[in-house]
């Protein structure tokens, strides 16, 4: 009998687990320990909507310190985790103290990855709300602001920029942006929307001095190219929270590994969201997501699973970002699959792309095709094999796919 | 589906809902989506209250509509949102004679 929760983290993941475990009726204790002081806010308009000034902070929140007072859900904030103690099923906070719980779940996130020798005054990260407000005010019209690395955050963080009438630049190692995510022809589409939009995208470079002088940073690429900012923002990708687990006999190499069930092998100890890479029968390995619907469904699944509801979490992982007035959507896992088929004109940023193994869809990305992945998710989750040439077809209705199989 | 008070609009085409399964209108100066569920017509209003996406431009699976911004999922009959505690106004259709009607007014929720 489960009578006590704790969570380690107090972010998405944390907040729906909080939800997940109070609307399926548990009463018992629920205790969230963030080490940031805020309670639980939504992350992704960080980087788009609060970034350019759309939105307030109070539309942030995910959970009001009203509600945890009418839920019965303790916050402790400003508490870092620092340590798991599963015999005990504990977690010893940075202060000191001890809170106990039937089940753990560490929901500990991740922080940014710091590249070597990207230190200075004028160097950004982008993680937190602290994070966002401070590089809001910089991104004024006219500065010069210099973006390393063209994945999501890179390019949401630029189309937030240009909105403000920033001058950007975006400074990334491969040949394309997110090619190792969507392949090189949907990555060329992406370079091809950032250039469309006015960023100066610098693609196979890589930053091999970083100076700052009163005037500005200066950057100066392998290629020996020399860039001047303003601000610069690094978006290099995360490193996931796992020191609290450290030491706990669970693996901990690029994040804790779970199973459908998001349990961690240790008896009673669960991992969810940022931090955790989930099992994908699909691929025959373990996923760390770094996605919204990832924490969602992450921090569901667990919290149903420390209920004792038996409730794997299978789905494909599905992410969106808006950027330059655009909707971009990914589904599935594109890694691995041997064909592509686009439906909609690429040129117009309109259209969804189908990734397939042989027949098999795996995986979908779509710029302003929104319905279409919905449905192409549904096709994913159920390992449909489709013709190229209804894919193709604009005429040919997605949803007719669909029926025809369930 | 009854009409509560009473003040239907000639929308659409019951044909042309049928064809296209999701449909933007403007009734009275308001933006609704038609959605073609089964056999029967639903309305709701097609700018999401999330993120002001247009619904109609979304899908309908599995009997539940789905916003293209960011997948919110709707009961089409209520505008009630999976998972959350935002509702999407909904209105009240009549088909009558080949021809959808909706009630421009917010349907008062359940």
């Amino acid at each position: 009998m489960i009578e006590s929760v704790v969570v380690a983290g107090a972010g998405q993941t944390a907040a729906v687990a909080a939800r997940t475990l109070r609307r399926r009726g548990f009463d018992g204790r629920i205790t969230l320990v963030g080490a940031e002081h805020d309670a639980p806010y939504q992350r992704p308009p960080l980087s788009k909507e609060y970034l350019a000034g759309e939105q307030d902070r109070d539309e942030l929140s995910l959970l009001t310190p009203d509600w945890c007072e009418c839920n019965g859900v303790e916050l402790r904030l400003g508490a870092a985790a620092a340590a798991i103690r599963p015999a005990e099923r504990s977690l010893e906070l940075a202060d000191g103290t001890t809170v106990r719980g039937d089940a753990v779940l560490i929901a500990t996130g991740g922080r940014p990855r710091r590249p070597p020798g990207l230190d200075g005054d004028r160097v950004r990260y982008l993680r937190t709300i602290a994070d966002a407000d401070r590089l809001r005010a910089e991104l004024r019209p006219g500065a010069r602001v210099v973006v390393v690395g063209a994945g999501f955050i890179g390019c949401e963080v630029a189309s937030a920029a240009i909105d403000r009438g920033a001058h950007v630049t975006i400074v990334e190692q491969a040949g394309r942006p997110l090619g190792h995510v969507l392949g090189d022809p949907m990555g060329d589409v992406m370079a091809a929307m950032l250039r469309a939009n006015g960023v100066d995208l610098r693609t196979g470079e890589k930053v091999e001095r970083y100076a700052e002088t009163a005037s500005g940073a200066v950057l100066t690429t392998a290629g020996g190219t020399s860039l001047e900012a303003d601000v610069v923002v690094v978006g290099a990708g995360m490193v996931p929270n796992v020191e609290p687990v450290t030491g706990a006999g669970i693996d901990t190499a690029g994040g804790i590994p779970v199973d459908a069930y998001c349990r961690t092998g240790v008896d009673g100890v669960y991992a969810a969201g940022d931090v955790a890479r989930q099992w994908q029968p699909r691929l025959g390995r373990h996923v760390r997501a770094e996605h919204f619907d990832n924490a969602n469904a992450q921090g569901m699944a667990a919290a149903k699973n420390i209920l004792g509801l038996n409730t794997p979490h299978t789905a494909p992982p599905w992410f969106w970002s808006d950027q330059f007035g655009h909707g971009v959507q990914h589904a599935g896992h594109a890694d691995g699959t041997d064909r592509l088929v686009v439906r909609g004109r690429v040129e117009d940023f309109d259209f969804i792309a189908f990734y397939l193994s042989g027949d098999v869809l795996r995986a979908a990305f779509a710029i302003d095709r929104g319905g279409d992945l919905a449905i192409a998710r549904q096709l994913i989750a159920c390992d449909a094999a489709l013709a190229s040439d209804v894919l193709r077809d604009e005429d040919a209705d997605l949803t007719d796919l669909f029926d025809a199989l369930s | 589906m009854e009409q509560q008070t009473g003040e239907w609009v000639q929308a659409a085409p019951l044909a042309e809902v049928r064809r296209r399964k999701r449909l933007a209108v403007t009734v009275e100066g308001r933006r609704i989506a038609l959605f073609l569920v089964g056999d029967d017509v639903y309305a709701l209003d097609d700018v999401c209250v999330h993120k002001q996406r247009s619904l109609s431009k979304g899908a309908v699976l599995n009997g539940r509509v789905i916003c293209p911004g960011h997948q919110w999922v709707f009961d089409p009959a209520t505008g009630r949102v999976e998972g959350r505690d935002e509702c999407q106004p909904s209105h009240a259709v009549r088909v009558e004679d080949g021809v959808v009607y909706v009630d421009p007014r917010r349907r008062d929720p359940e």
